[in-house]
């Protein structure tokens, strides 16, 4: 037993190597293992290069193989790719592959190994891997110089959005190294000690100059960079497609899209292949290509459009038939053949596109910018078409497009031509309306017409035709001619009625005429006005007719009523319509529009039938009206305001409030309410309801107090402003009484100083002559009654003068006399010279008692007695001639004479002269100054000083020698005798 | 315009040179290599300036300054004070030549650089066109002044060559900004040696 297990055991291992050898034979056969593997670096690409071959294939020709790739970085053992190629290996080959590294190669070392397997279905399976190579090491750092730092990849093209890895690599390891891409610093990861990778995500174009990274050794001052070209992608063709106009070329066009080229780089290129064909072309532009067509034959093609660059392509196909992709040439010679008012005949040409090819042409007339017509024609190379239901006088734009009739692509290029049609006469009759007025007695009727327009009028309006014809009295028609820029003309027309025709002409001809009846007797123009009102949308206006037979309403208004003309506006409204909404631009808020509703009749006759005022918006009045205070007493005073027109405000005036303000009073009147102005001051405000009402009487008032009044107009929008009151004082109770005690007074007084003034003379003589008359004396009188009735008055006639003082005082003298009395006593006085006019005997004894005055006028009396006075001597007339004076005449004279030239020298300042009587009496107390021997009056009953005094001296004597010395000498004097 | 007033202006400086009329005396061609020293000094801010900002960051950047990057086949315009006055003339003037020789073959190759990396910004290639041409005739009026003193004057000399082809664009950046930070250096320089020129031959 044990035997046989030892046995079986003993088989069992033989089997067993048997079958291993088997297997090493069959594999041995194909020992397929890579040969000859060599590994280099493409540094501008980043491609790792291989190449190996395979040997022993003795029994093949040929043989599909798979071979299995190992790469590995940094160490063999750290493997990063596996990868199968597969290719069909032929006798003694030399196989290239290569691997493209995202990292740059410079960056790590890398291992590559392979191994192969037969692949091939002349090979029966199984089959088995061949040993794996031996590893093959790719080191790009060997090569690199002795530069501190290296940064790859250089001058690496890629495309925006893509991920980019780059990295450094620094000799030293104490070194302390930051890249920066474009100013940012960036991140990276340490792939050994001396190496740092740093993986950029979705690269953005920034530049076409590139994208600079660098990285620099801190405090070494080295720096080292890359430059990173990003491309922008590129992108499909778009919106490509191919047309022919001729059936010899075809134009491929496309919409290329953005341009992706870059310093050192050329921009995509575009490539033109056609599948049928085979043919293949470089387009020239970026955007368009011409293929050319060989012949007929060919009907349909297939092109693609490749777009490519450095980083790779895109492409577009379109598959097509020649004969839909037919693009017609622009039409030319398009012209307008006889032109009328509303016809014309449009021809064109077109270019021919093959034997048998019918186009259609579209014709489009268009006015104004807009298409009013448009036909098809289909033509071969002529077209022609007639154009009908034109307008007159019109100018239009004919415009031609063709294509294909049978295969529409496109529309080809437009040709278009503008025209005129012919003018026509107007077609409709112009709007006609009327204002009849009267100037000087005669009716005088204002036309106006609105102009056509320029659908109706066909044409240039050259001028107006009023035909006027006399209905009550048929006479020869009136034809006036109004040119066409006028709208409107005046005719001066009698009492009678007329009918009048307006009509238009142009160079076609006149337009319809239209007919109004005017009556030379204006009749009732009067209706009672209505008011309304006005909305957003105007003015409602509507109106009850007054018969059947109207044909017709129209409404009459102004759209600037304030102006002058009124700018007259009219509306015709339909015999069966009763309302209407009158609007305009024109209308404006605050302003009172009229309307005016006439009826025409069966004879075209106007008559009114309603008037209408109303605001589009009341507003509220902007002015005051100027009132007057009248009847102004101490209770009460009257405010008028009759000149305010109610009819020109921006509202219908409701009526008035009366603003009055007082300090004295503080309670409102009856009638008036407490207000509170807009500056929060109290006042007293009545309201009069009635716009009629345009005075007002303020009553209870208090006298001497000062009121403020303010009247202001109101409409349904508001008041008028509040602004300005107007002060009254009312006067005092008695004043009025005053006035009518005193004003007499005054003017009595007036009339008796007028009175007085005017008769001053015989007043003076009256009251106080200058030489007052005895006989009228109250002194005597006074002495009549008391003492002795005997007594008479003396006559002057009965004073025999008998000397005559003169006394010559300077003025410096008589300046001392005045300002000083003690002189009076201090000074020496001159001896008087007295002219003694009888014997001076001291026992004399005169003829009586008598009288002496102080007045030169005395003297005259005296002198006219020839007997009695002393009387002046001039000092011309010598001592040694008093025989003349001794008679009265001489005396009389010398008394005129002297008198005269006495005044002239005392009016000269130089001498006075003295009367002294010769009945001085000796009581004079300056008895020194007298002289001695002065004549003894007798019987004197008075004296008075006679003295003469220069203007402007007179002054009243000292009060001691106002009494009874009249003789009173003055200083310097000098005395005759 | 203000190109075709630069052009006008330097063909005015280099006319001279062309001129048949009566030589020009030394002291003559001082000044007038002097102004145009002067007229270089006054656009370079400009050229810097708008050569960075068609770069991009860190180039554009406010305030860029790299004074660590050097090109080798440019002679360094810096020079100690001592050493700088002791050169004589001929020593003195053969610098400024050979820096200018080499930086208008520079700035030909900046220009090419920047019509690649910035075609579409026609300021900029117009800038370094009116560059080079100044250098050119900084070259010019410096050779005329060193014969005008009876200097030899030296063979010129194929600089670029030196220069690496095969340059990143940021390499291309950063070399086109060494190139006009240079230029401006030198033309600095130039303007003071030709200073001490003209204070040693006045007019």
């Amino acid at each position: 037993m044990a035997l046989f297990a030892a046995f079986q055991t003993s088989l069992l291992l033989a089997l067993l190597s048997l079958r291993a050898y088997q297997s090493e034979v069959l594999a041995e056969p194909l020992p397929l293992t890579p040969e000859s593997l060599n590994v280099s670096i493409d540094s501008a690409h980043q491609y790792l290069n291989l190449q190996w071959s395979v040997h022993s294939l003795a029994y093949y020709q040929e043989l599909k193989m798979l071979f299995q790739i190992q790469i590995s970085r940094m160490k063999t053992s750290n493997v990063i790719w596996v990868g199968n190629y597969s290719t069909v290996v032929k006798r003694d080959p030399v196989l290239h592959w290569s691997w493209k590294s995202e990292l740059p190669l410079e960056c790590a070392t890398h291992f590559v190994r392979m191994r192969s397997r037969v692949d091939d279905a002349k090979i029966p399976e199984p089959r088995f891997w061949s040993n794996w190579s031996s590893w093959k090491e790719a080191d790009a750092q060997k090569s690199l110089g002795r530069d501190p730092l290296f940064l790859f990849p250089k001058d690496k093209l890629v495309e925006e959005g893509s991920n980019v890895t780059i990295c450094y690599i620094s000799r030293n390891q104490q070194d302390n190294i930051s890249c920066y891409l474009e100013g940012q610093q960036i991140h990276g990861e340490q792939l050994d000690s001396n190496v740092s990778a740093f993986k950029l995500n979705k690269v953005s174009f920034i530049r076409k100059t590139g994208t600079n990274i660098f990285c620099k050794v801190d405090q070494k001052d080295v720096i080292k960079g890359i430059v990173l070209f990003v491309s922008k992608v590129l992108e499909e063709p778009k919106d490509f497609s191919c047309e022919t106009q001729d059936f010899k070329t075809l134009m491929c066009t496309w919409d290329p899209g953005t341009d992706t080229s870059l310093p050192k780089r050329s921009s995509q290129s575009y490539t033109l292949f056609e599948s049928f064909s085979g043919k293949k072309i470089l387009c020239e532009h970026k955007n368009s290509c011409n293929w050319q067509v060989d012949s007929d034959s060919q009907e349909m093609y297939n092109f693609t459009l490749m777009a490519e660059n450095a980083l790779g392509n895109r492409s577009v196909s379109v598959l097509f038939s020649l004969t839909h992709r037919v693009h017609p040439k622009t039409p030319y010679n398009l012209f307008l053949k006889n032109v009328s008012g509303t016809k014309a005949t449009v021809t064109w040409k077109v270019h021919p596109i093959g034997n048998y090819s019918t186009l259609l042409c579209q014709l489009d007339l268009l006015g104004e910018g807009n298409v009013i017509q448009q036909h098809n024609v289909s033509i071969k190379e002529n077209g022609e078409y007639l154009l009908s239901e034109l307008e007159p006088d019109t100018e239009y734009m004919a415009r031609v497009r063709c294509a294909d009739a049978n295969h529409f692509w496109k529309w080809s290029g437009s040709i278009s031509q503008k025209f005129v049609t012919a003018e026509a006469a107007p077609s409709e009759a112009l709007d006609v309306w009327r204002n009849v007025k009267s100037v000087s007695g005669h009716p005088t009727v204002t036309l106006f017409w609105k102009p056509l327009s320029k659908l109706h009028a066909n044409g240039k309006i050259l001028s107006y035709n009023v035909i006027v014809e006399n209905l009550d009295r048929p006479s020869r028609l009136e034809v006036h001619s109004v040119p066409a820029t006028a709208n409107g003309t005046e005719l001066t027309l009698d009492q009678y009625s007329y009918q009048i025709h307006v009509t238009a002409l142009n160079s076609a001809g006149p337009s319809p005429a239209s007919v109004i009846v005017v009556s030379g007797d204006p009749g009732n123009e009067e209706a009672e006005e209505e008011r309304i009102n006005g909305t957003e949308d105007g003015f409602s206006v509507s109106w009850k007719p007054q018969s059947r037979k109207a044909i017709g309403y129209v409404v009459e208004w102004c759209d600037h009523p304030q102006d002058l003309p009124c700018d007259l506006q009219w509306k015709n409204l339909s015999s069966n319509t009763t309302s209407t909404v009158i609007s305009s631009g024109a209308f404006r808020p605050g302003v009172r529009y009229n309307f005016r509703i006439y009826e025409i009749s069966t004879e075209r006759m106007a008559n009114l039938l309603e008037k209408k005022a109303g605001y589009l918006k009341e507003l509220a009045p902007s002015d005051n009206p100027q009132v007057v205070v009248s009847n102004l007493t101490s209770h009460s005073f009257t405010l008028s305001w009759k000149d305010y027109s109610t009819d020109s405000q921006p509202g219908f005036i409701q009526g008035y409030y009366v603003y009055l303000r007082s300090k004295a009073e503080k309670e409102c009147h009856p009638g008036f309410k407490k207000a509170t102005l807009s500056d929060k001051s109290a006042c007293c405000q009545h309201r009069i309801d009635n716009p009629e009402q345009k005075t007002f009487v303020m009553e209870n008032l208090q006298p001497e107090s000062v009121y403020e009044f303010l009247v202001t107009p109101y409409t349904s929008a508001g008041s008028g402003p509040v602004d300005t009151f107007t002060k009254v004082t009312t006067p005092d109770e008695y004043s009025h009484i005053l006035i009518r005690i005193i004003l007499p007074m005054i003017i009595c007084v007036l009339l008796i100083m007028i009175t007085c003034y005017l008769k001053s003379q015989w007043m003076k003589e009256k009251c106080y002559p200058d030489i007052p008359d005895p006989y009228k004396s109250n002194v005597l009188s006074l002495i009549k009654s008391k003492e002795n009735p005997h007594l008479t008055i003396m006559n002057v006639s009965d004073c025999v003068p008998d000397a005559i003082e003169v006394i010559h005082k300077p003025e410096g003298s008589k300046i001392q006399f005045l300002g000083a009395s003690k002189s009076l006593t201090e000074t020496e006085f001159t001896k008087p010279a007295y002219l003694y006019l009888l014997p001076a005997e001291k026992n004399y004894s005169g003829p009586g008692p008598c009288i002496c005055f102080e007045n030169l006028t005395y003297n005259e009396a005296a002198a006219d007695s020839g007997s009695c006075g002393h009387f002046p001597v001039t000092p011309q007339a010598p001592p040694s001639q008093p025989g003349p004076l001794t008679s009265p005449e001489n005396l009389l004279k010398a008394l005129e004479k002297n008198y005269m030239n006495s005044l002239g020298e005392i009016a000269a300042g130089e001498a006075s002269v003295n009367y002294v009587s010769q009945l001085a009496s000796q009581m004079s107390g300056d008895k020194d100054g007298l002289p001695t021997n002065p004549p003894e009056p007798v019987h004197c009953s008075e004296y008075k000083m006679q003295m003469a005094i220069p203007l402007g001296l007179a002054s009243p004597p000292p009060a001691e020698n106002s009494g009874l010395s009249s003789t009173t000498p003055l200083d310097q004097s000098e005395h005759y005798r | 315009m203000s190109c075709q007033l630069a052009i006008l202006c330097l063909l005015t400086l280099l006319l001279p040179l062309l001129s048949r009329g009566a030589p020009m005396s030394p002291a003559e061609r001082i000044t007038q290599a002097y102004n145009l020293a002067l007229s270089m000094q006054e656009n370079m801010s400009t050229l810097l300036q708008t050569y960075l900002q068609a770069q991009g960051s860190p180039f554009s950047d406010p305030g860029f300054s790299a004074p660590e990057l050097q090109l080798s086949s440019l002679p360094p315009a810096d020079i100690s004070f001592k050493t700088w006055n002791a050169l004589d003339d001929g020593e003195r003037l053969s610098r400024v030549q050979g820096a200018f020789l080499a930086l208008s073959q520079h700035l030909q190759l900046v220009g090419d650089d920047q019509r690649d990396l910035n075609p579409d910004n026609p300021i900029l290639l117009a800038q370094l066109r009116d560059a080079r041409l100044r250098a050119q005739g900084m070259l010019g009026n410096v050779a005329a002044i060193m014969t005008a003193l009876g200097l030899p004057n030296p063979r010129a000399e194929d600089t670029v060559g030196l220069v690496p082809f095969g340059a990143s664009a940021f390499e291309q950046k950063c070399r086109g900004y060494i190139v006009i930070r240079e230029y401006g250096q030198w033309t600095d320089r130039a303007v003071r040696d030709l200073a001490l020129f003209k204070a040693k031959y006045p007019l």
